[in-house]
C-alpha cells in the first residue's frame, strides 16, 4: 500500500509541473491557434534567470522564491520579444504552418543562444534549496510541501485564467480574437495588442512553472525545455488544447500515467505509455478529454 | 582614350593571372614541409567540452594541456613540438562523428577521445576504416576495444569496474543487492550487466532491478521505493554526476532508502553538483569506483596533482588524470615507433609488453588495448553542508 501512495505522490509531483507548463501552451493556443513550441524554452529562460537571482534575493534577506519576480519580468520580455520579432511578421505573410515552423525554429534558437552566453554556457547548473524541505506524512510516505504548493498554484492559476478570459474585458477581447480576427477588428479590438498581452501572460506563467520545477528538480540546463515542453504539450492536447481546466487535468493524468507505469509495469517504458495514452485518447476523443468537437484541429 | 582603356584592361588581366599563379604556387609550399624535424606532432582531442557532461571534457582538456606543456618544455617528442587540435562532441554521438571527420580532414592521425562510451562507440568503426589511432581516456564499455584494431584506452573496462563493485558488496557482507540503471545507455547498461554477472559469480543475489527510460529522467523515487520494498541495503546505480547530485541521491533518501548507494567513475565531480541548502548528509554511504585517487602519496600522483593545482587552482578529476596519461602514452608509443605515422604508432601501442608508468597506475595494455590496472574505491563524506571524497580502498585484482 505504501508503494501505491508513493507512486501516487510522484505522479502528482510530475503532473503538477506538467499542468503548470501546459497552462501556458493552452493559453496561447486558445487565443491565436499557434502551438508555441518555444514555450518549453521560456521555462529554461525563467530557470536560468532564477539561478542568477536567487543568490541576490538570499543576500537581501528575502526568501529564495521571490526571485520568481525577476523570472517573470525576463520571461515576459522574451515572450513579447519573440512575438514581435518572429511570430508577428510571419503571421502577416505566412500561413498557420509557417507560424508553427517558426515556433520550432524559435525553440532551437533560444536553446543555442543560451549556450552561447558565457555566463550560462552549456554546463548544467544546480539551484539551491527553494522551499523548506519536509511535508505531510501519510503512513510511511511523505507528501512534500513543494508538491502541495505546486498543485495549489496550478489550481489557483487555472481559476484566475478561466475567470479572466470569461469575465474581464481583456479576456473577452482575447476570446473574440481567437474566434474571428477580422470581426474582432471591426468591433474595435486591437488584435495585435491582445495577442501581445496573451504572450505576456503565457510567458509569465512559464517563469512560475520554472520556479516550481526547480523547487522539485533542482537542475537547469539549456535543452531542458525540449522534453519538458513536449510532455506539457501532450498534456494540453490530452486535456483538450485551448481549454484551460483541460490543461491541468491533462498534466495530472500524464504525470500519474508516467509514475504508475514506472512502478507497476516497467520502469523503462514510462514514456512509451505516456505517448500510447495520448494516441488512445486522440483516437477515442480527438478533441481531448474536455474538448468539444468544433471541426478545426491541428 | 581607347588606348588607355586597352592598357588598363591588359593590366587587370595581368593582375588576375599573377594572383592565380600565386594561388598555385602557395599550395605545394604548404604541403612540402611535412616530416621535417621541427614540424609539430599533431594530436587531436575529442571531448564533451559543452553539453550535459562538460565537466568531463574540461577535465580531459586541462589534463592534455598540462601534459603537452610539460613535454614541449622538455624538448617535445623525437625533438618535435606537440600541437593539440581540440574538438567538442557535446556528449552527442553524431557530433562526435562530425568532430572525428573534421580532425581526419585536417590530416590528424593520432586522436585522444572521447570521454563517454556512447560517443566513442560512434567513431571506432570510422577510426579503423581511416586507420587513425584512437586512444580514449575514459570510455569504459567492454565493446569499445577489440583485438587487432586502432582503438586503445587509458582506463579499465566496465567488466572490471562492475565486478569491483560486486566484490565490494560481497566483502562488505551484503547478500542481497538491488540495481537502478538506465536501459537506454551503453555505459549504464554495460555496468549493470557486468555487475550482475559478477554478483552471480560471487554468490551475491540481485533481488531487485529497476531502470529508467533515458538519462533525461528527473524522478527516481519509484525506482528506490521498489528497492525499499525489496528490502535491500545495497543498490548499484551507475549514472553520471549530473543526475546523481541533484536527483538520485536526495530522492533515494526521501523515498526512505537508507542503505549504500554504489556507482562508478561517472560519480566523479558530483560534489560540485549538489543542492546548496539541502540536507547533504544524504551523500553519506555513497561509494564509487574511480581511475585514481588524488590523495595518493606516490611520487607520480603527487607531482601530477601539484602541477595541475599550480596551473588550474583545483584538484584534477580522474578525467584530467586519464587525459594527461593519454598524452604520455602517445609519447611512449611515438618514441618506440620512431615516427608519428599512425600505423606505426598503432603497432607500438598494440605491443602488450610495453609498460606505461602513468598517474592512474603502472600498466601494460592487453590484446584488446585495455590497461591491466586497479581501481580506487572512494566514498562521499558529508557533514551536512558540503560533500567531500575519501579513499576507501585500492583494488588491483578481482577476488
Amino acid at each position: 500500500m505504501s508503494t501505491f501512495f508513493q507512486t501516487l505522490i510522484v505522479g502528482l509531483r510530475l503532473g503538477s509541473i506538467y499542468a503548470l507548463i501546459a497552462l501556458g501552451y493552452t493559453m496561447v493556443y486558445g487565443i491565436i491557434r499557434l502551438i508555441n513550441f518555444a514555450h518549453g524554452d521560456f521555462i529554461m529562460v525563467g530557470g536560468y534567470t532564477m539561478i542568477f537571482t536567487i543568490p541576490l534575493a538570499l543576500r537581501m534577506g528575502l526568501p529564495a522564491w521571490t526571485a520568481v519576480l525577476a523570472g517573470v519580468v525576463v520571461c515576459v520580455l522574451v515572450g513579447v520579444g519573440t512575438e514581435l520579432i518572429a511570430y508577428r511578421p510571419v503571421r502577416k505573410t505566412g500561413t498557420a504552418m509557417t507560424a508553427l515552423i517558426t515556433a520550432i525554429a524559435m525553440s532551437l534558437f533560444l536553446e543555442n543562444l543560451a549556450q552561447a552566453i558565457p555566463a550560462i554556457g552549456p554546463n548544467p547548473k544546480v539551484s539551491s534549496q527553494i522551499f523548506a524541505s519536509g511535508g505531510i506524512s501519510i503512513g510511511s510516505v511523505t507528501m512534500e510541501y513543494t508538491t502541495i504548493i505546486t498543485i495549489l498554484i496550478s489550481a489557483v492559476i487555472m481559476v484566475i485564467l478561466y475567470e479572466f478570459t470569461q469575465k474581464t474585458r481583456l479576456g473577452r477581447a482575447m476570446r473574440c480574437v481567437s474566434e474571428d480576427k477580422a470581426a474582432a477588428t471591426l468591433m474595435g479590438i486591437n488584435v495585435n495588442h491582445t495577442i501581445l498581452l496573451t504572450f505576456a501572460v503565457g510567458s509569465g506563467l512559464a517563469a512560475v512553472a520554472a520556479l516550481m520545477y526547480m523547487a522539485q528538480y533542482p537542475k537547469v540546463y539549456t535543452t531542458m525545455g525540449s522534453l519538458l515542453g513536449l510532455k506539457a504539450f501532450v498534456s494540453a492536447v490530452l486535456g483538450g488544447i485551448g481549454i484551460i481546466p483541460g490543461a491541468v487535468l491533462g498534466g495530472i493524468v500524464i504525470g500519474l500515467v508516467e509514475s504508475f507505469t514506472t512502478s507497476y509495469i516497467s520502469s523503462s517504458m514510462a514514456d512509451t505509455f505516456v505517448f500510447l495514452i495520448l494516441i488512445i485518447v486522440l483516437v477515442l476523443k480527438p478533441a481531448g478529454i474536455m474538448g468539444k468537437n468544433v471541426g478545426e484541429k491541428v | 582614350m581607347k588606348k588607355w582603356k586597352l592598357l588598363s584592361m591588359l593590366l587587370v588581366i595581368c593582375m588576375v593571372f599573377s594572383l592565380a599563379a600565386c594561388g598555385d604556387s602557395a599550395a605545394p609550399a604548404a604541403e612540402g614541409g611535412e616530416g621535417s624535424s621541427d614540424e609539430p606532432i599533431v594530436i587531436g582531442v575529442i571531448s564533451p567540452n559543452t553539453g550535459a557532461l562538460a565537466a568531463y571534457g574540461n577535465g580531459i582538456v586541462t589534463g592534455v594541456d598540462l601534459a603537452v606543456e610539460e613535454i614541449n618544455a622538455a624538448g617535445g617528442i623525437l625533438g618535435r613540438p606537440v600541437e593539440v587540435i581540440k574538438t567538442d562532441d557535446q556528449s552527442d554521438p553524431t557530433e562526435c562523428l562530425n568532430a572525428f571527420n573534421s580532425l581526419v580532414s585536417q590530416g590528424v592521425g593520432l586522436i585522444i577521445g572521447s570521454a563517454t562510451s556512447g560517443c566513442t562507440s560512434a567513431i571506432t568503426d570510422a577510426a579503423n576504416e581511416e586507420e587513425v589511432c584512437l586512444l580514449s581516456p575514459t570510455a569504459t564499455a567492454d565493446s569499445i576495444t577489440t583485438e587487432d584494431d586502432y582503438i586503445f584506452r587509458a582506463c579499465y573496462a566496465d567488466s572490471f569496474q562492475g565486478a569491483i563493485a560486486a566484490a565490494y558488496a560481497k566483502q562488505a557482507g551484503y547478500e542481497k543487492v538491488g540495481v537502478v540503471y538506465c536501459a537506454a545507455d551503453v555505459y549504464s547498461k554495460g555496468l549493470f550487466d557486468s555487475f550482475s554477472s559478477a554478483c552471480a559469480e560471487y554468490g551475491v543475489e540481485v533481488v531487485a532491478s529497476e531502470s529508467t527510460a533515458s538519462l533525461d529522467v528527473q524522478d527516481y523515487t519509484n525506482q528506490f521505493t521498489s528497492m525499499v520494498t525489496a528490502g535491500v541495503d545495497f543498490v548499484y546505480a551507475p549514472f553520471y554526476y549530473d543526475v546523481i547530485g541533484p536527483y538520485v541521491v536526495p530522492q533515494a533518501r526521501a523515498a526512505g532508502y537508507t542503505g549504500v548507494i554504489m556507482g562508478a567513475d561517472g560519480y566523479d565531480t558530483t560534489p560540485d553538483y549538489v543542492v546548496e541548502g539541502a540536507d547533504l548528509t544524504a551523500f553519506n554511504d555513497v561509494y564509487w569506483t574511480n581511475h585514481y585517487d588524488p590523495s595518493d602519496t606516490s611520487e607520480k600522483v603527487s607531482s601530477f596533482v601539484s602541477a595541475y593545482e599550480a596551473k588550474y587552482g583545483s584538484i584534477p578529476s580522474a578525467f584530467g588524470a586519464t587525459g594527461y596519461d593519454c598524452v604520455y602514452m602517445y609519447k611512449a608509443a611515438i618514441e618506440a615507433a620512431g615516427t608519428d605515422e599512425s600505423s606505426a604508432v598503432r603497432d607500438a601501442l598494440a605491443d602488450t609488453s610495453a609498460v606505461y608508468e602513468c598517474v592512474t597506475g603502472t600498466f601494460s595494455l592487453d590484446e584488446s588495448g585495455t590497461p591491466v590496472k586497479g581501481a580506487a574505491i572512494i566514498s562521499f563524506v558529508s557533514d551536512g553542508s558540503a560533500v567531500t571524497s575519501k579513499l576507501v580502498d585500492v583494488v588491483t585484482e578481482l577476488p
